[in-house]
């Protein structure tokens, strides 16, 4: 399989076979920066495939049943008329527990859709641009989450 | 009483003769044991010796025959013609690689991909020859055995949205091939192979659709492997952040 | 990584990749169907959104919003999207059997398990936030 570079007429610094293996201790894809002390900055895809995946349990677990409650059940009139009155439900958001969670159950789907759209809008949808792709479908989550916050520190 | 046959629809890519690739129909007997194979055998020894296809041990562990069969990326040496019996089978070569000429497709790609996720036993202390052998107790085997079963078929990469889309996708059985690996206890590469794998044309660009393990001939589950990799990797990032300084000791 | 291999020096064709692959076969349909539902999450994210709004100006707004989650269409919507997130669900539980490996002392848990653990994770999380939500 091995081609030298003067054989098939390629660039001087293409490797064969045998020079990969010989030098596979050598060679680096990113070169290790030298130095006693390295700073490991966390990758950005990481850390969205990590949203992503929260978004995706939170929607998974938490988001049928508010849905269930909200959406269906009390619109349907089955629920007793308690439930949702001013009081109570303000009485419960004020506690600071209740917004995390809430800030939660809104951000993480929106980073969810964000990470699934990105990719829909290359794969699926053939658009090119991806960076500008990406930019806007996390800034979108990100609106969403600070609107959400500003929206909870008022209530 | 006639005996039985079969059509079979097989494309041909001759640019001497006709720029683009066209079909040809051949009528194959049939009995119930035979396999696509079989059949293109057949063509080739009595119909149509022009025919240009890759086989080799016509038992499923070469990976060598892999073409789109109706459409799907099989094996033609364990897809048998009773599957099909009586319509007519499409064969066409594998999807999302080049034609070469007939059925045969240009593998370069991929065999690069292979390499460059350095797929070998990676030491940062090597033994002497004098400590012996690494030692690997079966539970450890366990660990990536089923990841190490790849026959390097390419029926994954014909299978993969992704890889169609985007050449430059490392693609299922390269990212495979890096998880096994890395959950080889022997070897001391992760660190290595993370910084090749975990980028954009890596494990971030898949998507799970999962259809690369689906037509995998011998269960590797690369999709899985994929995935796995990604919580690797995500979990790796999040520790640096808790731990932002790494310490790094350069051995000259 | 770029191709470094020298170009074949005979004529290879290159198919094109048809723009509506995911329309093609019944597994690309059935992940974008997938893909799909994550719009929905995203749809009830806005509407939480919405809720929580009317909710920080005032009893009015929050009593408006009330009767507009009454309305049919409004309803017919809640519907749709409760049936995507639950396809969600069943997915998301599908993908996540798929990627979990808990080894316990030399064996590995069945899928079957880790499978039933999300769903009770599933019916334990919905009882605790419908009894905050409605009685507590």
């Amino acid at each position: 399989m091995a081609t030298t570079p003067d054989e098939a007429g390629g660039r001087e610094d293409e490797l064969s076979w045998g020079d990969v293996l010989d030098q596979s201790d050598r060679l680096e894809v990113r070169p290790r920066p030298r130095g006693r002390l390295v700073l490991q900055l966390p990758s950005l895809e990481a850390l969205v495939w990590a949203l992503f995946s929260a978004g995706g349990f939170v929607t998974a677990i938490l988001v049928p049943v508010h849905v269930a409650v909200l959406g269906i059940a009390f619109a349907a009139g089955w629920l007793p008329r308690s439930a949702l009155a001013y009081e109570r439900i303000v009485h419960l958001v004020h506690n600071p527990l209740t917004k995390l969670y809430l800030l939660a159950l809104v951000a993480l789907p929106l980073f969810h859709w964000a990470h699934r759209f990105r990719f829909a809008i290359h794969h699926q949808f053939g658009i090119g641009w991806k960076r500008l792709a990406a930019t806007a479908c996390y800034g979108t989550a990100v609106i969403g989450t600070a609107l959400a916050v500003v929206v909870l520190l008022r209530i | 009483m006639a005996d039985p046959t079969m059509t079979l629809k097989v494309a041909r890519y001759r640019p001497e003769h006709r720029p683009k690739p066209y079909f040809d129909e051949y009528e194959v007997p049939y009995r119930e044991d035979m396999v696509v194979l079989d059949a293109l055998n057949y063509i080739k020894d009595e119909l149509d010796g022009s025919l240009a296809y890759r086989w080799s041990c016509r038992m499923g562990v070469c990976g060598s025959c892999g073409m789109m069969v109706n459409y799907k990326p099989r094996l033609t040496c364990s897809t048998f013609l009773r599957e099909f019996y009586p319509k007519h089978v499409v064969v066409e070569p594998l999807e999302n690689f080049p034609i070469i000429r007939d059925l045969v497709i240009d593998m370069s790609d991929f065999m690069e991909k292979l390499r460059t996720v350095k797929p070998w036993i990676i030491r940062t202390d090597e033994h002497s020859v004098d400590e012996g052998e690494y030692l690997q107790p079966p539970e450890q085997v366990d660990r990536y055995k089923q990841f190490s079963m790849c026959i390097n078929c390419m029926l994954c990469y014909a299978a993969c949205p992704v890889y169609a889309k985007d050449q430059e996708f490392i693609g299922p059985a390269a990212l495979a091939l890096a998880y096994r690996y890395n959950l080889d206890t022997r070897d001391q590469g992760q660190d290595e192979r993370q910084q090749i794998v975990a980028v954009d044309w890596g494990i971030w660009d898949c998507t799970f659709v999962g259809e690369c393990s689906v037509v995998c001939p011998k269960d590797v589950d690369p999709a899985a492997a994929i995935q796995r990799s990604k919580v690797a990797a995500t979990t790796k990032s999040m520790m640096s952040m808790l731990l932002p300084f790494g310490v790094e000791r350069e051995e000259d | 990584m770029k191709r470094t291999e020298a170009p074949p020096r005979y004529p290879v064709y290159v198919p094109k990749v048809s723009r509506i692959w995911w329309l093609r076969t019944g597994p690309f349909r059935r992940f974008a169907a997938r893909e799909i539902t994550s719009m929905f999450a995203a749809i009830f994210s806005v509407g939480m959104l919405l809720f929580l709004f009317a909710l920080s100006r005032g009893r009015a707004a929050y009593d408006g919003f009330l009767h507009w989650l009454k309305l049919p269409w409004v309803i017919a919507l809640s519907a749709v999207i409760l049936g995507a997130v639950l396809y969600h669900t069943a997915t998301w539980f599908r993908l996540t059997t798929r990627i979990i490996v808990i080894r316990l002392g030399g064996r590995t848990v069945p899928t079957v398990v880790i499978a039933a653990g999300l769903v009770a994770a599933l019916l334990g999380a919905s009882a605790l936030v419908a009894y905050f939500h409605i009685w507590f």
